[in-house]
């Protein structure tokens, strides 16, 4: 597994919380082999770390909540069909080792050398299946759009991993809409609910938007670049401010202070600061489904180069 | 026979010593930090058992604090401030 990647074996790519213990190269290499990971596959999880401790993913926060949160890796660019991964039919599903294993590698990572146990150390109410594996790659094959590492600056050919502290896929089923209005309707509403924490926790609130590649057909042949269809969300996927009351995290939520001064419970307030915080990448097969997955409000994206490839 | 090496996934934690500073076995004349981390209640908890430190245990001032939301941690320079100006910090409200 270590020959994987360029380092030494000794060499430390930080502390996870909230445990705080060392995460040497062995350490991660040791907990790829139980997961099942081929040496190839090793990169991605050592960017992966790397991303997830950089301190605007605020890993301690993920890792310690009441909330369901995971963290979501998104792969780009080339090493995706080298080392085989889904970006088609059932991309979040099972069925293809190095999504699932990569996945199940970063989990016993954030366990083992994190202590996020369930319960202790890991203190969500419920958590949620992502917590065993979450990993996709996008399909960029069939984006309309540039893919998401090329949006953040790298190269097409640079290849690269996000980490993005979500929920589980909420799903998009849109069966009858041809235009993109249509669609970006059904995924505006299903990214305005009460019940995640996006919205509450407002400065740091993103939402990630992963189309079926059959919807994302439909809204580019209705001409619509990705940043319209991000503006486009943006102004939909809001909330009546008088609803904003009825729970949630009413009363405790951080807004700033132009939110704050609504008086009009009709007015219809934003879930994320700009455009910009809803991510939007093309992952799945054939279908008119696509899925929404809202962050967990103190932790944002990440992406980082997998620059460690062996010689 | 050849020897097997065995390798543990878990990770080592670092063993260091510290030490905290003495609680003061009395608080009259003390400045108290209240850190509300935001929880539901955590302003009207902290805010009375100000008002009790001070009817009941002399306490001479208070110096009342709030993190950004509950899942962030402090800033630094929040919790160098408290240091500063305050004896004993409050915090750690729950749901």
């Amino acid at each position: 597994m270590l020959r994987g990647v360029r380092g030494e074996p000794d060499e430390v790519t930080g502390r996870i919380p909230p445990a705080w213990h060392e995460a040497t190269l062995e350490k991660l290499a040791v907990n790829a082999v139980m997961a099942g990971c081929l040496p190839e596959y090793f990169p991605v999880i050592v960017a992966a770390v790397e991303a997830m401790l950089d301190p605007a993913f605020n890993l301690y926060g993920v890792q310690a909540t009441t909330h369901p949160v995971a963290p979501l890796l998104i792969v780009n660019g080339p090493i995706v069909q080298a080392i085989g991964m889904n970006a088609g039919a059932g991309v979040f599903g099972p069925g293809w080792r190095p999504n699932a294993t990569i996945g199940r590698a970063i989990r016993l990572i954030l366990m083992n050398l994190g202590g996020a146990w369930p319960g202790a150390g890991d203190m969500a109410t419920q958590g949620q299946p992502s917590k065993y594996t979450y990993c996709i790659a996008e399909n960029e094959a069939e984006s309309p759009w540039a893919p998401l590492h090329v949006e953040h600056g790298l190269d097409p050919a640079q290849s690269a991993v996000t980490v993005f502290g979500g929920e589980n896929p909420h799903n998009v089923n849109d069966h009858v809409s041809r235009t993109a209005a249509g669609i970006l309707t059904v995924v505006a509403d299903t990214m305005a609910t009460l019940g995640s924490n996006v919205k509450w926790y407002f400065s740091q609130s993103q939402v990630l938007a992963a189309l079926g590649p059959e919807h994302a057909a439909t809204i580019a042949r209705s001409g619509l670049a990705k940043a319209d269809v991000k503006a486009f969300l943006w102004e939909r996927a809001r909330l009546p401010f008088g609803r904003l009351k009825l729970g949630g995290m009413w009363g405790i939520h951080d807004w700033p202070d132009w939110m704050n001064a609504t008086a009009d419970d009709d007015a219809l307030l934003p879930i994320v600061p700009a455009p910009e915080e809803i991510l939007v990448i093309v992952a799945g097969g054939p279908g008119k489904h696509s899925a929404v997955i809202p962050n967990c409000t103190f932790s944002r994206a990440v992406t980082r180069p997998i620059t460690r490839l062996p010689a | 026979m050849g020897t097997i090496k065995v390798l543990s996934p878990a990770g080592v934690g670092k063993v260091g010593e510290t030490t905290l500073p003495p609680l003061p076995a009395d608080l009259r004349g003390k400045t108290i930090g209240l850190l509300d981390n935001t929880k539901a209640n955590a302003d009207l908890l902290l805010g009375r058992l100000g008002e009790l430190l001070r009817e009941r245990h002399g306490v001479r001032s208070l110096v009342y604090c709030r993190k950004a939301n509950a899942s962030t941690p402090a800033p630094p320079d929040l919790l160098a401030d408290l240091a500063r100006s305050a004896d004993v910090v409050i915090t750690g409200s729950a749901d």
